[in-house]
Formats: structure tokens, C-alpha cells, sequence
């Protein structure tokens, strides 16, 4: 069995400015970020940009803030952070702020269709 | 500069939301759960204080089956207590109830003695600390929802 686990520091990058030209180019596609279970590292009001393109190629890898469908209600969009990539390629997603979040250890490990895009940015809301 | 220009024009579109929300999606949020729990734990300790002193292993099985229910039942009422508390209740509701964080802390150190304890005493403030959290929960609803217990 591996699995690979990621257990540093959630991290993402403020804007840049390449960042910010990929999305007037409309490579980056612009979310917000609802609730506080990605606290401290994303606030809600903040704005995440988001490389739909991310994982056409390549896999999620753990570490990575990701958007994905919610399996429960998949018209529901989630925000989390990978974990870890399961053996069969199912990402298992989880809060950053794990008392005020509902993951993958609530739902389960994630389909990777089901996962969107990776969040390459962020915008502060103030 | 510039880039702070572009990033606040950015930030200032609508956008649409990804949750980062910290319960499930459904909403549905009822004291009744806890309430349930609860009463399950009182009934329990008030079958244990009839059951009095086993002298055989029947009375004793049903005893520690009491135990086991009522130790059960009371931490369920904790955890129901404790979503209602950090998953429904919001910053507004607080205003307007001061007492808020100060009741569930005190129901769920109810819930504890219960749990850990055989007292017709504390199950029957749980029931009490319970019932006045119904009526907040339902108040903050704008809806009045009567009280009623199963037993």
C-alpha cells in the first residue's frame, strides 16, 4: 500500500502578477471562499484563483488547495486541501481547520473528476 | 500598485462561492435530537436506582445494560448539544441571548455528570437546561415550538 501523505504547513501564494495576467487571459478562473473551514490560511470573502487546466495533464498532489464537487450535493463546490492520493487515485480532501470542517473524513476519499482545478492564488478580501 | 489595482478589481467582481462551510449542507437542526438522548439517559438512571443492589447475575446484566445505555445516550446528548452550539447558533444569536455560551456549557457538564453518575437530580436539570434551549432555538426561528418529552 502507498499512499502519500502531506503533513506540512498549508501554504498558498498571494497574487502575483503573472497570476493576475493568466486570469485577464482567462487561464484562472476566479471563487470565493464561503465559511471558515480553510482558516487561517483562506478567510471567507477571500477570493481564490483557480487553474481549471491544472489537472488535465498531471495528478493532485498532496498539499495542493483544491476546488471540487461535493459528492454529497454535486452541485456544491468545496475548497479543501489534499491529504493524501489514495492507490486507486481518489483524493482524500481535508479542512485546514479541522473543527470546522467537512471532508473526506465525513464523505469519504474524492473521485479526482470530481476535483476542479487547483487554487494557485489568493486574493484577500481587505 | 498597479497589481493591487488589479487584484482589488479582481476581488471586487462577483465570483462564485466555493464552501468552506464547517457543517453539512443540509441544514436541518433540532434540540429534539438531544432532547431524546437525554431523556433516555434519565430514564436509565431512574430504572437503575429502582433496580437497587444485585444479588444475581441477571439483575447484574441488566444493570450494567442500564449503565452502558445511560453512559451512551448522555454523551449522544453532549455531541447533539454541542453541534447545535458551534454549528447553528451565530454571532447575532448571542447578542441577543448573552447567556448563550454560559446555558450549553452548563447543559453539557450536565450531560458529563449524568454520563458518569446516577442522579435523578442532574439527569432532571439536563431535561430543564434542554427545554430552555428549545425555546431559544425555536425563538431565534421565529416559531413556537412547544416542549414535549416522549415519556
Amino acid at each position: 500500500m502507498s499512499v502519500q501523505f502531506h503533513s506540512d504547513k498549508p501554504e498558498i501564494a498571494d497574487a502575483t502578477w503573472r497570476e493576475l495576467f493568466l486570469w485577464l487571459f482567462r487561464r484562472r478562473h476566479r471563487f470565493r471562499v464561503a465559511g471558515n473551514s480553510m482558516a487561517p490560511l483562506l478567510q471567507p470573502g477571500d477570493l481564490v484563483l483557480v487553474n481549471r487546466a491544472a489537472y488535465r495533464r498531471a495528478a493532485p498532489q498532496p498539499g495542493d488547495i483544491v476546488v471540487a464537487r461535493d459528492p454529497r450535493q454535486p452541485d456544491r463546490m468545496l475548497i479543501k486541501r489534499v491529504d493524501a492520493i489514495m492507490q486507486d487515485g481518489r483524493c482524500f480532501l481535508l479542512s485546514v481547520n479541522p473543527t470546522q470542517g467537512t471532508d473526506s473524513r465525513t464523505f469519504g476519499a474524492v473521485p479526482v473528476d470530481h476535483v476542479l482545478g487547483k487554487a494557485t492564488c489568493r486574493i484577500h478580501s481587505t | 500598485m498597479f497589481k493591487n489595482a488589479i487584484a482589488k478589481f479582481a476581488a471586487s467582481l462577483p465570483a462564485p462561492e466555493v464552501s468552506a462551510h464547517c457543517d453539512g449542507p443540509c441544514g436541518v437542526y433540532d434540540p429534539a435530537s438531544a432532547r431524546i438522548a437525554a431523556e433516555a439517559a434519565l430514564s436509565m438512571t431512574k430504572k437503575l436506582l429502582d433496580l437497587g443492589d444485585p444479588s444475581d447475575l441477571a439483575t447484574l446484566n441488566t444493570q450494567a445494560r442500564y449503565i452502558a445505555i445511560k453512559e451512551e445516550q448522555a454523551h449522544i446528548a453532549k455531541t447533539e448539544l454541542l453541534v447545535l452550539w458551534t454549528d447553528y447558533f451565530k454571532p447575532p444569536h448571542l447578542e441577543k441571548y448573552p447567556d448563550l455560551h454560559d446555558k450549553f456549557w452548563k447543559a453539557a457538564k450536565l450531560c458529563s455528570e449524568v454520563k458518569v453518575h446516577v442522579s435523578l437530580e442532574q439527569a432532571q436539570a439536563l431535561m430543564a437546561a434542554i427545554e430552555d434551549i428549545h425555546n431559544i432555538f425555536w425563538a431565534t426561528k421565529g416559531r413556537d415550538v412547544k416542549y414535549y418529552t416522549a415519556s
